[in-house]
Order: C-alpha cells, then sequence, then structure tokens
C-alpha cells in the first residue's frame, strides 16, 4: 500500500488550489508543513527570494539551507535571512529526519517503493528527491538509509502555455499528432504536459477543437497531483487519472477500460515504457509523452528513444529550455515517417 | 445510629478495596489487550505497509474500552501532522489516568513509539516484536500477583472498615 495522505496540514489547507487564471498558489504554510519546526519557522521568515519563485529547496546534511527559483541561488540563515553560504543555517540530521517524518506521516516504510526510485511524491505533485545509502538486494535497489539530502521540487502550474503550442500539435481533423516534449529537468515539461492535457480535453472554441479522451498515467504521482482520489491540478473535464501506476501496465489498462483518444505519459525512458507505448500505437491512440533530453540529438542518442523514433512513432517534438525561465519553447519539430526534421521556431507568447 | 455509621463506615471500606481489587485484575487485562494491538500493528506495517495514521485508525476499530479511545487520540495527533514518537508519547500522558498500569507498564510501552516509522518494514517488524516480548514478560508477573494483590484489596477494605469501627468504639 502507498502513501495516502488523509491529513489536513497544520495551519494550511490540503493543497493550494488554482487561483484565477494562470497560476496554483504556492504559500508558505503549504510547504512548511512538510518540514520540520525549525525549518519551518526559517521558511516562513524567509527573505531575498519571492516565495513563489521558489522552485526547489535543498536540504544537505551539514550543509547551508538553500533555496532556488528565478535563476539564483539563496542561501538562509537562521532568521530566514539572505546570506553568504558560509553563513547560512547548517542543515542537521534531526531537520532531515523531521522533514521525512512529516512527508510520509512517519511511517517511512510505506514510501519504501517511492524511495527505491529515489524520491517521493507529495500531494499537490511537489516532488522530493532522496539521497542516502543505497541498500542493495540481487543488484536491485532495496531502500535507501542513512539519508542525507533532499531536494524539494516544488510543482507549479503555470496555465496557458499550451494555447499557442497546441495547433501545432493537431492535425487538420482537429486529432493529435504523436508529441514527445523534452527538455532539460527543471525546464517545465510536465507543467506544459498538464496544461496540454487540460486543453485537449476540454477542448477549445478558440481553435475550433472539440474535448477528446485523455487518459494519464501518472506513474510519479506529479501530473495530477492526486489527493484521496481527487486530482489537485485541473487535468480536464474528459480525463481519467491511473494514479502511481507503472506506465508498462497503465497504458494498457486504460486502452481497455477507459477507450481513451489520447494518451498521457510523463518521463518516458524505461525499455518496458517504450514496449508499452509501441503497444499502444496498434490499438490507434495518440500518445503525448515527455522525456529528458536537452535536444532531439540528446534523445536520438538515448537508446530507449531512439528505438521509438526510429519506429516512426513521433509526429511533433516540441523543445523547452530554461533560457527566458521554465518553459521556454525553443521549437517544435515536425517529425514525418521517413525521419526527415523540418524545424520551425515558435514565437513566445 | 452508631451501628447505622459503623456499618457505613464498613460498607466504605470495603468497596474501595474492592474497587482497588478490580483495578488490579484489570492490569493483565489491559497488558494483554497491548499486546494484541501490537501483533495487530506490526500486521499493518509489515504486510500492508499501512501508514501509521491509517494502521492506528484500524486499530481503534478492533481494540474496546481504554486502548480504542487511545488509538483513536493517536491516530487524531499523527493525521495534525505530529511525529509518531512525540504522539505516542503524548497521548500515554493524556490517557494514562484512564487505564489500570502501573509506572513501570508504561514504561515498557513507551518503548513502542522509538523509532515508530522511521525505517522500514523489516526493521519496524523487528521492533515491535522486541517490545512485545518486554510487555509478555510484564504481563506474565501481573497476572501472577494480580489474583493474590486483588484477594488481599477485596478482604483489606471490610477488614480495615471493621478495625476503624472497633477504633472508633
Amino acid at each position: 500500500m502507498s502513501l495516502h495522505y488523509t491529513f489536513h496540514p497544520i495551519n494550511s489547507n490540503p493543497e493550494p488550489k488554482r487561483q484565477g487564471k494562470g497560476t496554483v498558489s504556492q504559500t508558505q504554510d503549504n510547504l512548511s508543513h512538510w518540514l520540520g519546526e525549525k525549518l519551518a519557522n526559517i521558511l516562513l521568515q524567509v527573505q531575498g527570494i519571492t516565495f513563489k519563485d521558489i522552485e526547489e529547496i535543498r536540504l544537505r546534511i551539514d550543509r547551508p539551507f538553500l533555496l532556488l527559483g528565478n535563476h539564483k541561488e539563496v542561501f538562509i540563515d537562521e532568521q530566514g535571512s539572505a546570506v553568504p553560504p558560509e553563513k547560512g543555517y547548517r542543515i542537521r540530521r534531526e531537520d532531515i529526519l523531521q522533514a521525512l517524518e512529516r512527508m510520509t506521516q512517519s511511517s517511512l516504510y510505506a514510501a519504501e517503493e517511492e524511495m527505491k526510485q529515489g524520491f517521493i511524491t507529495l500531494p499537490g505533485g511537489h516532488r522530493v528527491g532522496i539521497t542516502g545509502e543505497a541498500i542493495l538486494k540481487q543488484g536491485q535497489v532495496q531502500t535507501l538509509k542513512h539519508i542525507s539530502a533532499l531536494n524539494i521540487r516544488v510543482a507549479k502550474a503555470v496555465e496557458g502555455k499550451a494555447e499557442h503550442i497546441l495547433p501545432k500539435l493537431l492535425s487538420r481533423d482537429g486529432s493529435l499528432y504523436h508529441t514527445l516534449i523534452l527538455s532539460p529537468p527543471r525546464a517545465g515539461k510536465t507543467t506544459l504536459l498538464r496544461d496540454l492535457i487540460r486543453k485537449i480535453s476540454d477542448g477549445s472554441p478558440a481553435l475550433h477543437t472539440r474535448g477528446q479522451t485523455v487518459g494519464v498515467v501518472d506513474e510519479r504521482r506529479e501530473l495530477a497531483g492526486m489527493w484521496q482520489g481527487i486530482p489537485a491540478y485541473d487535468l480536464g473535464y474528459r480525463t481519467d487519472i491511473l494514479d502511481g501506476c507503472p506506465k508498462r501496465m497503465g497504458i494498457n489498462m486504460l486502452i481497455r477500460s477507459m477507450s481513451p483518444q489520447v494518451i498521457a505519459v510523463d518521463e518516458l525512458g524505461h525499455p518496458e515504457d517504450v514496449e508499452a507505448v509501441l503497444d499502444a500505437l496498434r490499438t490507434g491512440v495518440k500518445i503525448l509523452s515527455t522525456a529528458h533530453a536537452s535536444n532531439l540529438e540528446e534523445a536520438l542518442s538515448r537508446p530507449t528513444l531512439r528505438v521509438l523514433f526510429e519506429a516512426g512513432v513521433f509526429e511533433r517534438v516540441v523543445v523547452l529550455s530554461r533560457r527566458h525561465g521554465p518553459g521556454t519553447v525553443e521549437e517544435v519539430i515536425v517529425l514525418h515517417q521517413e525521419q526527415e526534421c523540418h524545424r520551425g521556431k515558435v514565437r513566445e507568447g | 445510629m452508631i451501628w447505622a455509621g459503623a456499618f457505613l463506615l464498613i460498607i466504605g471500606c470495603g468497596c474501595l478495596g474492592l474497587y482497588r481489587a478490580a483495578r488490579i485484575r484489570k492490569r493483565p487485562a489491559e497488558l494483554r489487550e497491548c499486546l494484541t494491538a501490537l501483533a495487530l500493528l506490526d500486521t499493518e506495517i509489515y504486510w500492508g505497509s499501512t501508514p501509521l495514521p491509517e494502521a492506528f485508525a484500524i486499530l481503534r476499530e478492533r481494540t474496546d474500552g481504554v486502548w480504542s479511545v487511545f488509538f483513536a487520540e493517536l491516530s487524531e495527533r499523527l493525521q495534525k501532522g505530529e511525529g509518531a514518537n512525540s504522539a505516542w508519547n503524548a497521548t500515554i500522558d493524556h490517557q494514562l489516568p484512564h487505564f489500570c498500569l502501573k509506572f513501570g507498564d508504561w514504561q515498557v510501552i513507551k518503548d513502542v513509539g522509538k523509532g515508530l516509522g522511521r525505517s522500514d518494514r523489516q526493521e519496524q517488524h523487528k521492533h515491535i516484536e522486541l517490545v512485545k516480548q518486554q510487555i509478555s514478560l510484564v504481563k506474565e508477573q501481573a497476572t501472577q500477583s494480580s489474583e493474590k494483590q486483588a484477594h488481599m484489596w477485596s478482604y483489606l477494605g471490610f477488614l480495615g472498615g471493621i478495625a476503624g469501627v472497633l477504633f472508633l468504639i
């Protein structure tokens, strides 16, 4: 059984709700309750970085408390002030343990399966990367112990990005081309994917498209940020979400049970994922996915992704970067079955 | 009037003795219930990977009386975000007057909270097994001594009342 977050955090609502168009509110309370008392207090009085700009909170034992966001790094002291690294508040082992205790509802054992992958996902889709001493059994990571660092990646939903990309990804009859979104980490591919899913699912009068049934396999629980069966993020009226299920199983399950027109998955990369995608193509569904790579060449150099490109699966590739902040669309590449690439720059809206 | 007063004194002291005897008899029962609850907790953690707030909510349903109230409070504390060890200790401190257990019993039971939820399933299983063994020993001793002590207090109450009457007369 995986973690079921059934509690209302102290001083806060369960998770941020969408506030108008464009953003998901990110308050200090929402994030600070995942930390121990000491760190929570520091975070609540933090200066030197606007809270909504925080993208990562880095906790490393015996290293200074570090916040990242908006193209800058800010080391924080005990009073929450921005200081040089050597004067920053030194994270103690107890801080890490308390944070883990809160993130796992005092049930580290219940997060064992997720920890094998090196991260756990919090309600709202915030992902917490974990490093420590890997315990191996028959060559496989069994668990992590002596946890030494946490990286809280704050999930943000900046809507509206899909608006000007979607027309490039739709055929004349309004159906989606098989699409892959490429970007390095923290460049906004999950955010864009989420936005595209919602747009495709709801349909767009401006684009004269009707809503399509979308099946989402949210293996890492980032896309929908499910909480007690209810997604924290709006993925559209016609979206069915399979939460926490491996892609290789989830894709087939959705096709069999929910008859989707589009299957959306995050972070393709495992050989088994590739097999599942190839299998899904034979059923007539459209694939919308993401992968880690800075550009098409890098993606082609990854053996698992190369199989998909060689099979001529993808018809459109969207490349993102952080050049003008997360979610900068570098290019939308039109791929033909014969592997010819026609590149066209897309203006930033 | 004197005889009525004497009668009341004997009955009053006798009831106190019987109350004390009943509390002594309850102690092994409460320890037995604690062992059952820990076995259930172990199952939920080891086989179900059930998170602690949920596991304690299940224990609340599966136990009776004082332990049910104990686990209800514990589950609530964890749902509010309190750490497992501090929640366990705080619940003990709060619920302690409602139990018939001795100070030494609580010292052993407090060990459950140490490291609770902070390691993998295997470690949790070992930890709970160890505490269960200690509580089993305490329970054996309590069972052996409780019947004798309960008998003693049953008689002692009435005899104390009679002694008081004789002294006053």
